[in-house]
């Protein structure tokens, strides 16, 4: 009795561990001539510019993800740069990295496409001389809202005050960038340190607690386009979701001023095989190819030369005007200005609920 | 014995609605739109795209090695260590047994952050091997508290009357300690497969860039939004845990029959 | 009679050396890594600086954390007791049925949980949110007229919480039910107690292991399911568990963090102890 009952539960086992080696011996039968390591998010590539790439270069993309940058930054310290080719991460972080001395320096004159970038997008504060980093897609964060559920006219942030929105916003939850909300229709700055301003940016944000119905990072455009709140505060990508499922929805850009973000490539201080990364660079800066990992993407195309290869009805949402660059990115601040932020996040979370 | 209909109703109604949203799942992977809470009629949209991702098949894969192996090492330090602790009580054990229940009461991230501190002192690879380490930690406390459960009270006259009827204390183990455990083992286990096969958190910190597993893969689409493609992963995920159980209860089943056709065929001879 | 206490009075160190080991070497030492980490200063950019210091537990006795401490534990202690009330009757139900269907059961709990629980949270997004599925069966139903906003609601996360725990209680108590010696519980019907009494005094003292190790099995984890909240809730209650992610990630605040989890682990065991003290179950061994 007891045997039979041990036997059913070895067979299951067995048969588990044989699916797993059969479905092992599928994966592993490309015979490559090199490996990619390529560290950033899930679903930052589509599978075709992957595979493209392997077949005409032979060399096997080895993809792993980390959610938070701060994920990113505490593997590459810790493994002191070693473990990874080739890193996307957002604007801030990459100041960290490479003041810590995870990133090497790179060499243009091997990626051909290098010229295509678009200079807009670089030079920034993480990397003035771009000496490190190559773009890889910037965002804007902005509002979008449903005019069949509500009457209100939003043009900027102020609006989101209003008592006639009660209940009804969905917000991104990056603390500096929801925080800054109240900041930009105080006409202050992203990246004020004064404590006393931020106090009164807290103030502020904590009128705001009634009108909000839900707080989310990711897919933050379902609750809009499903009608669940009638506004949404969305990052470039869940705009584009959200405007291309949903053309009737209304795209506003606040007129208290944009926010504005780059995410960027670099190669860590001690990357195994540096040759593999600069190879994929250069891939996928090859203006068709850039073309579509944008619209794959969704975020405002940092590659000139992409611009004339993306179709028409998608330009409008992924080729920036010029002007609109003007954005003020959300830098790094000293450690007290960051936990007061932190702090009056939590306090305003508490109080929506 | 009398038996009652209601304490059945009350169970059956229990785990239907536990499969509610298992159900939905399924039903919205058939789900053309790409907003994972709205229907938008029927479509095989996602299971294409799923079975074009390579990787998702090779995390998969990884997912299935990492809880099998992080599961066995907890089946069997957590079963022994019970075992052990049983036989002999000591206010070291307590300790012991209190300091190996932490894992499980401490957040995940900043275990998982410790680990990646600790294991880089160690100067350890990461990847599978880290893994495996850092979900036994977390697995051993189900195994341990399930086993333990069930010695508790065990009714130790049985063991010694085997042991003075002239058993080796190896026979006492296996005809009378081992059946009364292995339903905690397996309970414990169970669980286990189950906090193994979805740890995000722990997995991000201590995994390295050869090795992804499949909840990492999941979570990680920060950037870019989730799809149904894994409402269709759990639906094929689920369809393969059920026709796995289909087999091996096939297989129990035959295996029973010959073993009656045998002890028949024995009780024929003893005859 | 001397050969056969000796095997007990000597430790067996086959059986607890692998448990001892793994303890030490991969629980113990992160452990006390955590702790000093708690008493450290955070770097300018990333990691610690080598400086003694207590403002990382000063700061927990800021009115905003003691709140969210105290919101962490209202939330696992509801969750909990709900678990228990609809666990604690499972289990033992299931330990009553035939063997077969035990196996049957045994696996049509765990079935669910061998999937992912984003996806299945989802699942609960679906049914509660604004005209889903639990909408329309009520107005189809015409209990309620229209649409409730029920998603991102304290009840909604509570829904979800129990959803993810109740396994761990139902395993437990199912475990602790299934070797009980049912003859006891008609040795007390013969001697005339009533079935309410003879449950009291003889089902639930046995099962109360099984009980016990549940409620450990489902407190523990539920003061860090902050995901729950977060995607149930809408990111509109604080719980300790995403204070600690964030100071991780945004933060980069690893002291600070590795203090808000000692005070979450410490308090735990405190308030593990006491529920033993309480149900006087610390005569029964083998359990934290």
């Amino acid at each position: 009795m007891r045997k039979t009952q041990w036997k059913k539960w070895g067979s299951l086992a067995l048969s588990l561990l044989l699916l797993a080696s059969l479905a092992a011996g599928c994966g592993g039968d490309a015979k490559p001539s090199g490996e990619l390591s390529l560290y950033t998010w899930d679903g930052m590539f589509p599978q075709e510019i992957l595979d493209g790439f392997e077949e005409e270069t032979g060399i096997r993309v080895r993809y792993s993800n980390f959610d938070y940058d701060e994920d990113m930054l505490a593997k590459l310290e810790e493994t002191e740069g070693k473990d990874y080719d080739l890193v996307i991460a957002d604007d801030y972080i990459i100041e960290l990295v490479i003041a810590e001395g995870l990133a090497q320096k790179l060499d243009t004159s091997k990626m051909e496409n290098y010229k295509n970038l678009n200079p807009v997008f670089m030079s920034q504060f993480y990397d003035p001389n771009n000496e490190y980093t190559v773009p890889h897609g910037a965002g804007i964060p902005l509002l979008v809202y449903d005019p069949a559920l509500t009457d209100v006219e939003i043009t900027g942030y102020e609006d989101l005050w209003n008592p006639a929105l009660a209940d009804n916003i969905a917000l991104t939850a990056n603390y500096r960038v929801i925080n800054g909300i109240a900041l930009k229709v105080m006409g202050e700055s992203y990246n004020t340190e004064d404590l006393d301003v931020l106090q009164a940016a807290g103030e502020k944000l904590l009128e705001l607690a009634p009108n909000v119905r839900v707080i989310n990072d990711s897919n933050t455009q379902d609750f809009i386009i499903s009608g669940e709140a009638a506004v949404g505060f969305l990052y470039t990508s869940q705009v584009y979701l959200a405007m291309t499922a949903r053309p009737d929805l209304k795209l506003v850009l606040p007129k208290e001023g944009l926010g504005f973000g780059i995410m960027a490539s670099f190669l860590p201080s001690q990357a195994p095989n540096p040759d593999a990364a600069y190879a994929f660079l250069d891939y996928i800066n090859r203006p068709e190819n850039a073309a579509k990992c944008f619209e794959f993407l969704g975020y405002y195309c940092t590659n000139k030369a992409a611009e004339s290869h993306i179709s028409e009805d998608m330009k409008e949402l992924l080729v920036l005007p010029e002007d609109a660059a003007a954005g003020e990115i959300v830098q790094n601040i000293s450690q007290e200005a960051e936990d007061l932020h932190s702090e009056i996040w939590n306090q305003f979370r508490d109080a929506c609920g | 014995m009398k038996t009652k209909k209601w304490p059945f109703a009350y169970v059956g109604i229990i785990t239907a609605i536990t499969y509610i949203p298992i159900l939905l799942t399924v039903v919205y992977s058939f789900n053309a739109s790409k907003i994972s809470s709205v229907w938008g009629g029927f479509s095989l949209e996602w299971y294409r795209e799923l079975f074009r991702d390579r990787d998702l098949g090779e995390a998969l894969v990884n997912s299935l090695i990492l809880a099998f192996l992080s599961c066995l090492s907890a089946a069997v330090v957590g079963t022994t260590g019970a075992l052990g602790m049983y036989r002999w009580k000591s206010r070291l054990n307590d300790a012991v047994a209190m300091v190996s229940m932490l894992p499980i009461m401490i957040p995940e991230i900043i275990l998982g952050m410790v680990f990646l501190s600790v294991f880089s002192l160690m100067n350890l690879p990461f990847g599978m091997l880290t893994l495996v380490i850092a979900h036994t930690a977390f697995c051993i406390p189900y195994v341990y508290s399930m086993v333990s459960t069930r010695l508790v009270g065990m009714d130790k006259s049985l063991e010694e009357a085997a042991l003075d009827l002239g058993a080796s204390p190896f026979r006492v183990f296996w005809d009378v300690t081992f059946p009364t455990i292995l339903p905690g083992i397996l309970s414990g286990v169970m669980l286990a497969f189950a906090m193994s096969f979805d740890d995000v958190v722990i997995s991000i910190f201590v995994t390295g860039s050869k090795v992804n597993t499949l909840p990492v893969k999941i979570y990680t689409k920060l950037k870019t939004g989730v799809t149904p493609e894994v409402n269709a992963l759990a639906a094929v995920m689920l369809a393969v845990t059920i026709a796995l159980i289909a087999a091996s209860a096939a297989v129990g089943n035959w295996t029973n029959r010959s073993e009656r056709r045998q002890i028949k065929s024995q009780e024929k001879e003893n005859v | 009679m001397g050969n056969k206490s000796s095997p007990k009075t000597r430790p067996p160190w086959l059986l607890l050396a692998p448990m001892y080991a793994f303890t030490i070497l991969f629980v113990a030492l992160p452990i006390l890594y955590m702790f000093l980490l708690s008493f450290l200063t955070r770097a300018e950019v990333w990691g610690v600086e080598f400086q003694f210091t207590l403002a990382n537990y000063k700061r927990i006795l800021e009115p905003l954390y003691l709140d969210t401490f105290l919101e962490s534990f209202r939330l696992a202690l509801i969750s909990t007791a709900l678990v228990a009330l609809i666990g604690y009757p499972y289990g033992y139900f299931m330990a009553k049925m035939s063997p077969a269907w035990k196996k049957r059961m045994l696996l049509l709990i765990m079935i669910p949980f061998w999937t992912s629980a984003l996806i299945r949270l989802y699942g609960w997004i679906i049914v509660f949110r604004s005209n889903g599925v639990l909408d329309s069966l009520l107005m189809g139903l015409h209990i309620t007229g229209e649409p409730l906003k029920l998603l991102y609601t304290y009840p909604a996360v509570v829904v979800g919480m129990v959803y993810a725990l109740l396994p761990f209680m139902i395993l437990a108590v199912y475990s602790s039910a299934e070797k009980m010696d049912w003859s006891l519980v008609e040795a007390a019907r013969d001697l005339g107690a009533s079935s309410r009494l003879a449950f009291w005094t003889v089902t639930f003292k046995m099962t109360l292991p099984g009980l016990l190790s549940g409620v450990v099995l489902t407190f523990i984890p539920s003061m860090g399911l902050f995901f729950i909240a977060d995607l149930l809730g809408g990111n509109k209650i604080v719980l300790v568990g995403s204070v600690i992610q964030e100071q991780l990630t945004k933060g980069r605040n690893q002291p600070f963090a590795a203090a808000l989890s000692a005070v979450l682990m410490v308090l735990t065991v405190l308030m593990i102890r006491l529920y033993r003290r309480i149900t006087g179950a610390s005569k029964l061994e083998g359990l934290v």
